[in-house]
């Protein structure tokens, strides 16, 4: 038999072995696949970024055609709901129990003011207590405001054109929805999990079972028990992948603008490299529970906060920037939103290529070499 | 292939200032079963892991199959079977899948593969168990299990930590057949163990005491240098005093409760039978019977212990 083939039968009965402990073991496979789908339709449902349906209270003090015409304005999208009309002193009890987020006040003489050619004021107060949300509103209301205007200055000063006119067109989401902003991120976040929580359980599992010292004593090599190890789960993430794209294209119409082989490419790297963080932290506590604390906190927490998949990336102070460049789901989410958004293709994504790549590599080699040396 | 199975000169091992394995020199035959005994702690699975590879010596040499551990430790794995102290198969799996896992790990495949595992459960008496989890075994079937997957590759060379460590007698005795089996068929058995009366099984026996070899021989050699004495088995009523008396006299080493009787420890040439028996009805005995013993192994590594942690024994 030459060394080829002896590596082949040895890395296939490693991987072969793995294969049987992840079927025989319905948990495994029911969390690796069952929980991206309930995870994405969660998070595509429920955490929506969208600013619709916006309660809203109106404050008319000037009870006019052209006040009655603002509020109309705000309310007519599907953006503002009004709850409630109000006077001025009820707003505040309003924010406070949460039946209104914002609130329209049209104060007294707005027509008037209108009538004469002065610049008729009105006043939005919004609850700044979720601050994402109140600058979303902000924008929103911003927006009504000046067509408003628009409207008003073409009645009252003829077909004369604005002086400036920004004609606003949103790319690649023009419906501004959040699912397909966030599940490209939702991918990341996901292959994270499966692929560093389940390396990093099943090496430290045989640390702990005292069978990682059989194979060091049978001729298995330290590559074959981590190709054996890997491939599988390898395996499992591409199905993973290809679950949360079918998932999102079937139910948040998510598109797919670019290939899905780049997809692949690119989603292998990262998992790759995810496969080898797992690795490395199983070879360096070797013991489950411990793992599974280092996986979550070195995976989840920084796949979610610093991938860009939630918060800007462009938004953070520098420290948490730089941070952001060692995290691998950062490379994934802009490619995926690249690909599949955009339809970009590996002329302007080779840098997320060579980002995720870098990773993995550090991650296995750190792994390996970790691994070999408490073998003395 | 000529020489040793197992060679080792001076193999040192130490952990920071600790001396594991201290200077330990021995050499095992092929076909030989070799035990090797100690108490808990004193470097035996130490040694063991120094000669599979797993562990590298600090000083002095180790060959193992012809080949040099710190060197060749590839080649060596090759060469052998090991059954670790912690017991290693994956419980969650069925027997015939832990086979076919080992198998591959040792480069076996496809048909050739199926046929020797299936060669090995009829081997340690679990033909027709292939589809049963391994996990719902009774302890001495799995233990028979894990030498199957130890003896899959057919190793010249057989390592047992510790083999029978948590299982039932009859087992241990079954276990003990069938090392006997592999051993008149060629393979080398080097098998340690905490359990005395197992080590009668094997041809020679090495004892280590703080990780030093102190004693390398056969089991009869062993008793005869060790336990020069003759021990006497005494059963009888009303011993009691006669015993008290009896540890007072020359040439009485040690007298020691055993059941209802006595084990004696006593000088051949001063010490009869008769004289025993006599001493002891003069002394409040009734229904005295005394007949001579055979030394255990007990007792040669109780005086092994005995002498070699002695003050003047040090080093």
């Amino acid at each position: 038999m030459t060394r080829a083939s002896r590596f082949l039968v040895r890395t296939g009965a490693m991987a072969a072995k793995e294969t049987v402990h992840v079927r025989r073991d319905p948990r495994t496979v029911w969390l690796a696949l069952g929980m991206p789908v309930l995870l994405l339709v969660l998070f595509g449902y429920g955490v929506s970024m969208d600013v619709e349906r916006v309660p809203l209270a109106i404050v008319d003090d000037d009870r006019t055609a052209e006040s009655r015409e603002l509020a109309r304005a705000f309310t007519a999208g599907h953006e503002f709901v009004e709850v409630a009309d109000v006077d001025v002193s009820q707003v505040e009890p309003l924010f406070r129990r949460n039946e209104a987020l914002a609130a329209l006040v049209v104060p007294r003489r707005y027509a008037e003011r209108l009538a004469r050619g002065e610049s008729g004021r009105a006043q939005l107060l919004v609850d700044g207590g979720d601050a994402a949300t109140a600058v979303r509103i902000l924008g929103k209301a911003d927006a009504i405001a000046r067509a408003t205007s628009l409207d008003l200055a073409r009645r009252t000063l003829g077909p004369a054109r604005p002086p400036l006119e920004a004609r606003v067109w949103t790319r690649y989401n023009p419906t501004e929805r959040s699912a397909i902003f966030l599940v490209p991120g939702l991918a990341a976040y996901l292959l994270a999990i499966g692929a560093v929580m389940l390396t990093a359980l099943t090496v430290a599992g045989e640390w702990e079972r005292g069978s990682m010292e059989q194979l060091f004593a049978s001729p298995v090599g330290r590559l074959e028990i981590v190709l054996g190890k890997l491939l599988p789960y390898l395996a499992l993430g591409f199905v993973q992948l290809l679950l949360v794209l079918a998932v999102g294209t079937a139910i948040f119409d998510v598109p797919v603008r670019g290939s899905v082989l780049l997809v692949f490419v690119l989603g292998g790297t990262f998992l790759v490299g995810m496969l080898g963080q797992g690795l490395l932290i199983s070879v360096v506590t070797r013991n489950q529970l411990v793992a599974t604390q280092a996986a979550t906190l070195s995976s989840l927490l920084p796949s979610v906060l610093l991938s860009g998949m939630i918060f800007p990336i462009e938004n953070m102070p520098w420290a948490l920037r730089a941070m952001s460049y060692v995290i691998p789901a950062r490379y994934l989410v802009h490619a995926l939103r690249g690909i599949l958004l955009k339809g970009n293709g590996l002329a302007t994504l080779w840098p997320d290529l060579v980002g995720l790549a870098a990773f993995a590599a550090v991650a296995l080699a750190l792994a390996t070499a970790r691994f070999r040396r408490r073998v003395a | 292939m000529n020489g040793a199975a197992i060679e080792t000169v001076d193999l040192t091992r130490r952990f920071g200032r600790f001396v594991a394995v201290d200077r330990v020199s021995f050499s095992v035959e092929r076909g030989e079963i070799f035990g090797y005994l100690g108490a808990n702690g004193a470097g035996k699975s130490t040694t063991i892991r120094m000669l599979i590879g797993l562990l590298a010596p600090s000083a002095g040499e180790a060959r193992v199959a012809g080949h040099d551990v710190r060197t060749a430790p590839e080649q060596v794995k090759r060469a052998i079977g090991y059954m670790s102290q912690k017991f290693s198969l994956y419980l969650d799996l069925p027997v015939r899948e832990n086979l076919l896992f080992f198998g591959g790990a040792y480069g076996l495949e496809g048909a050739a593969l199926a046929a020797r595992a299936a060669e090995v459960l009829e081997v340690v008496g679990l033909a027709g168990h292939d589809a049963e989890v391994t996990g719902a075994l009774p302890g001495g079937t799995r233990q028979r299990l894990a030498l199957a997957c130890a003896i899959l590759h057919r190793p010249e060379i057989l390592f047992l930590d510790e083999p029978t460590a948590g299982v039932d007698p009859i087992a241990r005795r079954e276990f003990w057949t069938l090392i006997r089996r592999l051993a008149s068929e060629g393979t080398t058995v080097f098998v340690t163990t905490h359990y005395l009366d197992e080590a009668e099984h094997c041809r020679r026996i090495g004892l280590m005491v703080d990780g030093r070899l102190v004693a390398l021989d056969t089991p009869a050699a062993l008793k005869a240098t060790w336990v020069p004495e003759q021990v006497l088995a005494v059963r009888g009523r009303a011993l009691a005093e006669g015993a008290r008396a009896m540890a007072q006299e020359r040439g009485v080493v040690a007298v020691e409760p055993f059941g209802a009787g006595l084990h004696l420890r006593v000088d051949r040439a001063t010490w009869s039978a008769a004289r025993v028996k006599e001493f002891l009805a003069a002394r409040g005995a009734a229904d005295v019977r005394v007949e001579p013993s055979a030394p255990s192994l007990e007792d040669v590594f109780l005086a092994v212990v005995g002498s070699s942690t002695a003050p003047e024994a040090k080093p």
